[in-house]
């Protein structure tokens, strides 16, 4: 059997931890830059406020409510994820046991539990995750990751009645659960699946069951497809997966605190994130040979609009690879010039590292040419001093001191678990 | 794995654990001998936090636990796995506030009791939806 653990607005649920006046209060966290609403509680739902609402345009709602709003506070938010993740692969007694497919989501498998034991077991991960964590999750357990989704689905749906807990067992308690649940919530139907499915007549995820494997793999994108309706059958066809260990690319990408018209302000950012994404290079021993960056201009007739006009992209190959950020930093820096038209507003950019291999260079590599080796130690040097100080305070000038671009976070809490100077006070 | 594996639950602190912790003298003459009974050190974390996951810092403001020798300023580490036993020193939360008191259950009655003849005793009915408790107060770290 196989479960899925998912945390309850989990934002929400980390911000009122530190605030247990807002327990049953409504609460909504807004992404970055203050941009739009990313989690919402229960009752904030409840007073309508949407997904994905830009946070001007929920405003008056918000005062309306009294719904409290926090800036994105991820220092926070990773840290608790980290502690619900360790308290299930605790329970499981087993790492692999665990896969984390996001940062408040997690497969867990349940082996050959017996059914009828199958509830209890639940319940008891969710309440042990509540009380070590103070994070409440819901839990779908079924034979398959796409009927446990399903069953998680129908637990969130109806939190009083089924406490948060669903199983579909038999085949006939999936059954009637596929039958309640329309094919546009089934899980790796997207929203263009879903349109052509409701068109064929097909609304229902049990309707979806009953087609044959091999219109699946025609209709529904190939093997993909097929996998879906076997998974919907009780057929297990995802098993679980390990951690992508070595990344392929690697990007840092960030909307702007403001609008950002001079083409300093855009090389410090790209410097910046080049750095961040460099040091992500480091840490999976990698080396990269391509480099790209891109900029993302506002449209012209913005103030009707809203939108962001089309990204604007170049890249280079390096003779060769490297993990040393000096090395990264100058080439995109001067892809900037290329790209920057002087008159544009710009909103967002970010700089991806590709073309990955092992970095020859690491430490200890009977290899490695001798200037190559002191780039690498300076390298893990400056890595060591701003993983254990926090806050960048090592950096290449080209990152800028002013940082006019920097993310906007004016409604963050305390970092209350990861700094020692931001810790709850209790009276 | 059995049903009632969960029920429980124990989590010993630092689990990684690897040999170049222990330190060596580095010594090129006499002084290697020491190297066989080097040992590893003492790690507070290890010592001091029994179940990572669930282990939280606090800073106590006021004193309204200077009884029970913990101060203005001073760092608790608190364990939100372990069962608010009466007795123990716990963080509760009240009417939306959080406080740090201890604990004194009866059979129909909860009382928050302050160590300092300051501030008042709190006494709630054992149904009570507004008192919580948040974790319990394991150590308190005092600067000398």
């Amino acid at each position: 059997m196989k479960a899925i653990v998912d945390c309850n607005s989990f934002y929400c649920s980390c911000e009122r931890l530190f605030r247990p006046d807002l327990q049953q209060k409504p609460v909504v966290v807004l992404s970055n830059n203050d941009g739009c609403i990313v989690s919402r509680s229960d009752e904030a739902k409840a007073a309508g406020v949407g997904m994905a609402v830009p946070y001007f345009e929920a405003r008056p709602l918000i005062q309306q409510h009294g719904i409290t709003a926090f800036s994105s506070n991820y220092n926070l938010y990773g840290d608790m994820s980290w502690r619900v993740m360790e308290t299930l692969r605790h329970l499981l007694g087993n790492a692999t046991k665990v896969e984390v497919y996001s940062v408040d989501e997690a497969f867990i498998d349940l082996g050959d539990i017996p059914a009828e034991k199958l509830y209890d077991t639940a319940m008891n991960i969710r309440q042990t995750v509540e009380q070590w964590t103070g994070i409440s999750v819901s839990i779908g357990v079924a034979p398959t990751k796409t009927l446990a989704k399903l069953a998680n689905f129908l637990a969130k749906k109806n939190k009083a009645a089924t406490q948060c807990v669903k199983v579909l067992a038999t085949r006939e308690e999936q059954v009637t659960a596929m039958r309640q649940t329309r094919v546009s919530n089934v899980w790796g139907v997207g929203w263009a699946y879903a349109k052509k499915l409701i068109d064929l007549g097909i609304t229902s995820a049990w309707e979806l069951s009953t087609m044959p494997e091999e219109w699946g793999y025609t209709n529904l994108g190939g093997v993909v497809g097929a996998r879906l309706i076997r998974e919907l059958n009780g057929l297990p066809s995802r098993e679980m997966e390990k951690p992508l260990v070595t990344k392929k690319m690697i990007a840092t990408t960030r909307m702007f605190g403001q609008p950002v018209t001079d083409i300093n302000d855009i090389k410090e950012a790209i410097a910046t994130y080049t750095s961040r994404a460099a040091e992500k290079l480091r840490r999976q021993h990698s080396a990269a040979k391509v480099i790209s960056v891109f900029i993302v201009p506002r449209e012209q007739n913005y103030e009707v609009s809203f939108r962001r006009g089309a990204t604007i992209s170049s890249h280079i190959t390096l003779p060769a690879a490297t993990s040393s950020t000096n090395e990264l930093i100058k080439p995109a820096v001067q892809l900037v010039d290329d790209l920057y038209e002087q008159g544009k507003v710009y909103k967002k950019a970010g700089v991806m590292l590709a073309g990955l291999e092992p970095d020859e260079s690491i430490q200890g590599n009977l290899f490695a040419a001798g200037p190559q080796k002191y780039q690498r130690l300076l390298m893990d040097m400056m890595d060591n001093i701003n993983f254990s100080m926090r806050d960048d305070v090592l950096k290449f000038a080209a990152s800028g001191l002013a940082r006019n671009w920097k993310m906007r976070q004016e409604l963050r809490s305390k970092r209350y678990t990861t700094r020692w100077e931001e810790l709850y006070e209790v009276r | 794995m059995e049903g009632d594996y969960f029920n429980e639950t124990s989590y010993r602190g630092t689990k990684k654990f690897s040999q170049q912790d222990v330190k060596t003298a580095d010594a090129t003459g006499f002084g290697a001998a020491a190297d066989d009974y080097m040992e590893r050190g003492i790690d507070l974390n290890e010592q001091l936090i029994r179940n990572k996951p669930a282990t939280f810092f606090m800073r106590v403001r006021g004193d309204a636990m200077t009884g029970a020798g913990i101060f203005d300023g001073d760092t608790i580490i608190v364990d939100r796995s372990l069962k608010a036993e009466s007795g123990k020193v716990v963080v509760a939360t009240l009417n939306g506030e959080m406080l740090i008191r201890r604990l004194e259950k009866t059979f129909n009655k909860v009382r928050l009791l302050p160590e300092t003849p300051k501030h008042a005793t709190i006494e709630v009915d054992a149904s009570c939806d507004s008192l919580g408790i948040w974790g319990v107060v394991t150590y308190s770290i005092h600067p000398v």
